[in-house]
């Protein structure tokens, strides 16, 4: 049975179940996202499953509403989005794969998606760039290691700590208590209550700026 | 042995892009690139994830008809879910396209576009194929035979080029398979071919972006990323 009423921890366990002291080298370990929605999609996807639907949208209809008339300013607009994203998030329930990222984050997608093909039809533009052309929703075939691991290690803490101030403050948390206080990747997670992949991808984004601030400082 | 991509769109673009506020024409040649370069392609993992948190943690719109959304979830929830062919609208990968007796693979976001309109232009040693994409049709294919300097032309926007096959060198690098270039006009420089490769590249010329920080060293910052 699902129990949607009883957590809002992203990934659905309590501190008490994780593996303290996890290593920082878990890098490449995939992360399958166990949560409230993220089991209510496949619950949606495999059975589909309407008291889970009904769940979700309750929760994401009226926050992709906000979302809307912030993009269009316009009640009719924001409703026509909301439609046809939660149509979609029925129709397409299969496609989630929660390897890939979180629930929210695949609704994101699908809302961004919606809005971009929405606008491009109200210009009235036939044969032309839509959202499918724009994101692909598959698994890119794996690649060798991009370099991230090369600069983890390659990176002085001396040479980063400086720039930490001008990081979006969720990366900079993330990355003070990293490097500065050197806690793992999954006490960092308990700590800030956030999933472990969030952890990471917060360090992969704030690597990318530091990188950005260094370069700046060189040229 | 694959080659690495050096030169990659900055942060605020790739924001922009993944919260598709980024213009479709721009978001064109960034989604090309993010087919060619890994490095990117996580990037944009991480960035729609922040954008789905967000979504998650906001807060709910204000005015809301309860009753305008229990119909609208009863209308939902009386259509069908969709299997097999109906969720597979993507291109899936990327596609080969002919320029006399040249062949070019190009990446799975010009998929569509290529296979609707691939007319070639030729200019000497430079050939041209306009996309059907962007207001003023202004997104092409370039091609550029070996040993041959691109004439100098202006305009008012942004330029960005994206190599697709080969590799251009110009004052300031060398570009090869995913680097993307993006100049200001204010930006001045000549591009060229190599004296024994050819080169097909994606080029979109575009209106101005807007930014917070008016900087264009932050489009294009990452070139110094594999030292």
């Amino acid at each position: 049975m699902l129990n949607l009423a009883s957590t809002q921890r992203h990934d659905g366990t309590t501190p008490a179940q994780r593996e303290p002291g996890m290593s920082t080298n878990d890098e490449n370990a995939p992360e399958i996202r166990t949560g409230q929605w993220e089991d209510a999609l496949s619950f949606v996807a495999v059975h589909q499953d309407k008291a889970a639907y009904s769940e979700l949208f309750s929760y994401f209809a009226p926050r992709l509403k906000a979302f809307g008339m912030k993009m269009f300013g316009n009640e009719q607009q924001a409703l026509e989005m909301v439609q046809d994203t939660m149509l979609n998030v029925w129709r397409k329930a299969r496609l989630f794969d929660p390897s890939r990222g979180c629930a929210s984050t695949w609704i994101f997608t699908i809302a961004r998606n919606v809005r971009f093909d929405m606008l491009r039809k109200k210009q009235s533009r036939k044969d032309d760039i839509s959202a499918d052309d724009l994101w692909y929703d598959g698994n890119y075939p794996e690649q060798e290691d991009s370099g991230s691991h090369q600069w983890d290690t390659v990176l002085m803490t001396e040479k980063l700590a400086p720039h930490f101030d001008r990081l979006p403050e969720a990366q900079r948390l993330v990355m003070v208590k990293v490097y500065l206080e050197e806690k793992s990747h999954q006490e960092v997670s308990d700590e800030l209550a956030i999933p472990l992949g969030t952890v990471k991808s917060r360090i992969r984004l704030a690597l990318d700026r530091l990188r950005e601030a260094l370069d700046d400082t060189r040229s | 042995m694959t080659h690495a991509v050096k030169y990659h769109p900055g942060i605020p673009l790739l924001e922009q892009y993944v919260e598709g506020t980024l213009e479709a024409d721009v978001a064109l040649a960034v989604s090309a690139h993010i087919d060619l370069c890994p490095h990117c392609q996580q990037l944009c993992l991480d960035l729609s994830a922040e954008q789905g948190l967000m979504l998650e943690k906001s807060a709910p719109a204000a005015e809301l008809d309860a009753t305008d959304l229990d119909q609208m979830l009863a209308d939902i929830m009386a259509q069908p879910q969709w299997n097999g062919r109906e969720l597979n609208t993507q291109p899936q990968g990327p596609v080969q396209v002919q320029l006399k007796d040249k062949t070019f693979t190009v990446p799975r976001a010009l998929a569509r576009l290529v296979e609707q309109q691939t007319k070639w232009t030729q200019l000497g040693s430079i050939a041209n194929a306009k996309l059907p994409a962007g207001d003023k049709r202004h997104v092409s294919l370039l091609y550029i035979d070996k040993d041959t300097a691109i004439p100098q032309h202006t305009h008012k926007g942004l330029e960005i080029t994206l190599v697709l096959s080969g590799r251009i060198v110009d004052e300031k690098g060398s570009y090869g398979v995913g680097d993307i270039l993006i100049n200001t006009p204010d930006d001045t420089h000549t591009p060229r071919t190599l004296p024994d490769e050819d080169c097909l590249c994606l080029s979109v010329l575009s209106a101005p972006l807007q930014f917070n920080k008016g900087i264009t060293r932050l489009l294009n910052p990452l070139q110094h990323l594999f030292y």
